[in-house]
């Protein structure tokens, strides 16, 4: 449209064949793809059937990548979500041991999680000036404190009855349960992250806080309800994680949080805020998965698999900023 | 539109190469991995050509490395392959995904050091299900999860070598300490509760007193800082009792670096424990126990060989020729499963610890 200078500004951003394939999304599908290939070149037991039925425990990690991309985009950090795992998995387990029905042991690993997440929510919106990291790094030794003591000086429980757990780790053909609620979740979130009102708002409030607060955001309300999903993802990765250990004990859901940020950030969402899409960290989820199970199955040290994660997250924060510091310099030019 | 229609195929190709990159060989796959042909394959007495699993409790654990390599020995002499896995870290989680992953490689056999006694439950049985064969080393897993248990020793026998250690080191009286791996380790609380069984059983070790028992997580950054505190914690201790590798070498650096007059004992490794191992002032461990890693994981490979060409089921009862390390006998253990024992633990003192250091 012409404006009054005369000048036109496009009102929808351009959009090509070219800039899709080149975004960060695009590498990342072309990426899982050759990561892909090459587990399958590497490793002959590389199949779907395979890849499927290991993936279940992996899975239990998107759960948690989900509301972290969310707090991520709001510029803040969540890392008790390991320990909230550790703590619903624990009580999880403990009503299951008391006999209480399978319904009701569902209910207490979101309500767990859910009130891990509230209480964060709450310390973060009731004291805002606290930096989120260490607010959550002091509820993640406090939720696993708690585990502990619950779980006393054996430092592990396990199920009694497994039955209901072994209904949830069930498959339709060789596709998992949890593989569909992942995909699920994975669509509900994206779009509310990128096509909704709230979503817009999380952006809004990841770029500039105050100008989103006098813009009459309701940042505070946001931050909690984010917050809170988290708690109750985090009960859910407790829920499905207990139906793959059949039990949980102090070290269950240790660096969960890490994997999901790392999961993020490759994925292309800034840990400064505002920026990046859901849908880049769910790729890059399932990319990490894939190349975790396919250089397990050639019986690779997992100190060097960690390695290569962490060499590949490097790069992934690396690209754009060399990228971008190469436009400038052409424009400088 | 242009852009949404442009995601969509990315989307719908990611899943297509999922599908094609790893269904194309899935085809040959249900002739090599499927449950039936594998038991068909079982009842064949034939070695050459089966894979064995041993899986350790982390990267590092040296005792489990000398382990994995008399497994290694046993396995390559009759003709089989030999797969070692470590974990990631030593957590039982990380054990699942390492199980999983044999699962699809469709090994015959896996012989594990279990982090959790009962966290590898669901991993194992659907192992077992895929016609595996499971035995545990070292650290056992629950009745449901095994089909035999090679332990190392008994558990009374390692709990009376122990307390009648800690008796005679500290001369019959005073604070004792033990520093254990992590919490869950099934043999080490097995021990701590023998040795405590032990000492309540006899009036020998009444003026004795067992003021903690600290958890090294067997790290050794973790295990030096345990030691240290239970130092500062209690300045009248005389003896700390390290039942793990990784802890006993942490403390005995401690102790003989900070000249201190507390003695230590437990389960160590002779080439990394002979520094400390000596009679005078200048050493901090007058001698220490340990069955032998390396026949451990002989015995674990000749129980994998003979669990797969069906010798034994790892019923009660069940008997079968270790090679040259003779016979066995398959008992009752006391959680309900079965077990063998390889033999009472070995003593290292200044006298013999030379000749030991260079074999493990």
């Amino acid at each position: 449209m012409a404006g009054k200078s005369g000048r036109t500004i496009a009102n929808v951003p351009e959009k090509s064949l070219k800039k899709t394939l080149l975004c960060w999304e695009g590498m990342l599908v072309v990426l899982f793809i050759l990561i892909n290939i090459f587990c399958k070149s590497i490793s002959p037991s590389y199949q779907f059937v395979n890849v499927l039925r290991e993936m279940p425990k992996y899975l239990t990690e998107m759960f948690l990548l989900f509301p972290m991309a969310y707090i991520l985009v709001l510029g803040e950090i969540d890392i008790s979500v390991g320990s909230t795992v550790c703590l619903a998995a624990t009580m999880t387990c403990m009503a299951s041991n008391n006999g209480m029905p399978f319904g009701m042991v569902v209910l207490v690993a979101i309500l767990v999680g859910t009130v891990c997440g509230l209480l964060n929510g709450l310390i973060l919106t009731n004291f805002q000036e606290l930096p989120p990291m260490i607010v959550t790094l002091g509820t993640q030794i406090v939720f696993r404190g708690i585990a502990e003591i619950a779980l006393g000086s054996g430092g592990s429980i396990s199920l009694t009855n497994a039955d209901g757990f072994r209904m949830i780790a069930g498959k339709i053909g060789i596709i998992p349960y949890i593989f569909f609620l992942v995909i699920i979740l994975a669509v509900l979130f994206s779009v509310v992250l990128a096509k909704t009102t709230f979503g817009r708002s999380v952006y809004a409030i990841g770029s500039n806080r105050l100008a989103a607060y006098y813009s009459g955001i309701h940042v505070q309300k946001i931050r909690l309800i984010i917050y809170t999903v988290m708690g109750f993802m985090a009960g859910l990765a407790a829920l499905f994680l207990t139906s793959v250990l059949y039990g949980a004990n102090t070290t269950t859901g240790n660096g969960f949080e890490m994997d999901a940020i790392a999961m993020a950030v490759f994925g292309g969402i800034s840990t400064s805020g505002g920026k990046g899409r859901l849908l880049g960290g769910i790729i890059s989820g399932f990319t990490i998965i894939c190349l975790r199970i396919g250089l397990g199955q050639i019986n690779m040290n997992p100190q060097l698999i960690l390695i290569i994660l962490g060499i590949l997250l490097i790069l992934a924060v690396l690209l754009p900023n060399v990228s971008s510091k190469l436009k400038i310099r052409k424009k400088a030019v | 539109m242009k852009k949404k229609l442009l995601s969509a195929l990315l989307c719908a190709s990611l899943v297509a190469t999922m599908a094609v990159g790893c269904s194309g060989g899935s085809s040959e796959s249900s002739s090599d991995s499927g449950n039936d042909t594998k038991q068909e394959a079982d009842s064949g007495s034939d070695e050459g050509g089966k894979t064995y699993a041993i899986v350790t409790k982390s990267a590092g654990n040296p005792f489990n490395e000398k382990t994995a390599e008399g497994f290694q020995e046993v396995i390559e002499a009759q003709g089989g392959t030999a797969i070692v896995k470590h974990p990631e870290a030593a957590t039982a989680d990380a054990q699942v995904s390492v199980i999983q992953s044999l699962i699809s490689q469709g090994v015959d056999s896996i012989c594990i050091a279990a982090n959790d006694e009962n966290a590898l439950q669901a991993a194992l049985e659907e192992a077992m299900a895929a016609g595996i064969k499971v035995c545990c080393e070292d650290s056992k897993t629950n009745p449901d999860s095994r089909q035999v248990f090679v332990n190392q020793a008994g558990i009374t026998e390692i709990g009376q070598s122990l307390m009648d250690a800690v008796l005679d080191i500290s001369g019959g009286e005073g604070q004792w300490a033990i520093l254990s791996a992590t919490s869950q380790a099934a043999n080490q609380n097995a021990w701590i509760d023998s040795m405590k069984e032990i000492m309540e059983s006899d009036d020998k070790y009444s003026k004795l007193e067992l003021v903690e028992v600290a958890y090294g997580d067997d790290e050794p950054q973790k295990s030096t800082d345990q030691t240290q505190a239970l130092l500062a914690k209690y300045p009248d201790l005389k003896v700390i009792c390290a039942p793990t590798t990784v802890g006993i070498n942490a403390a005995a650096k401690v102790l003989q670096d900070e000249k201190s007059s507390v003695k230590l004992t437990g389960l160590g490794l002779p080439s990394e424990m002979a520094e400390y191992i000596g009679d005078d002032d200048a050493h901090s461990c007058p001698y220490m126990y340990l069955w032998n890693p390396i026949d451990l994981g002989r015995l674990g490979a000749y129980t994998s060989i003979a669990l797969v060409d069906g010798t034994i089921t790892g019923a009660e009862g069940d008997k079968f020729t270790a090679g040259d390390m003779g016979d066995y006998e398959i008992v009752k253990a006391d959680d309900g499963g079965t077990e063998m024992i390889l033999g009472a633990p070995f003593k290292f003192d200044a006298s013999n610890i030379d000749e030991w250091k260079d074999v493990y």
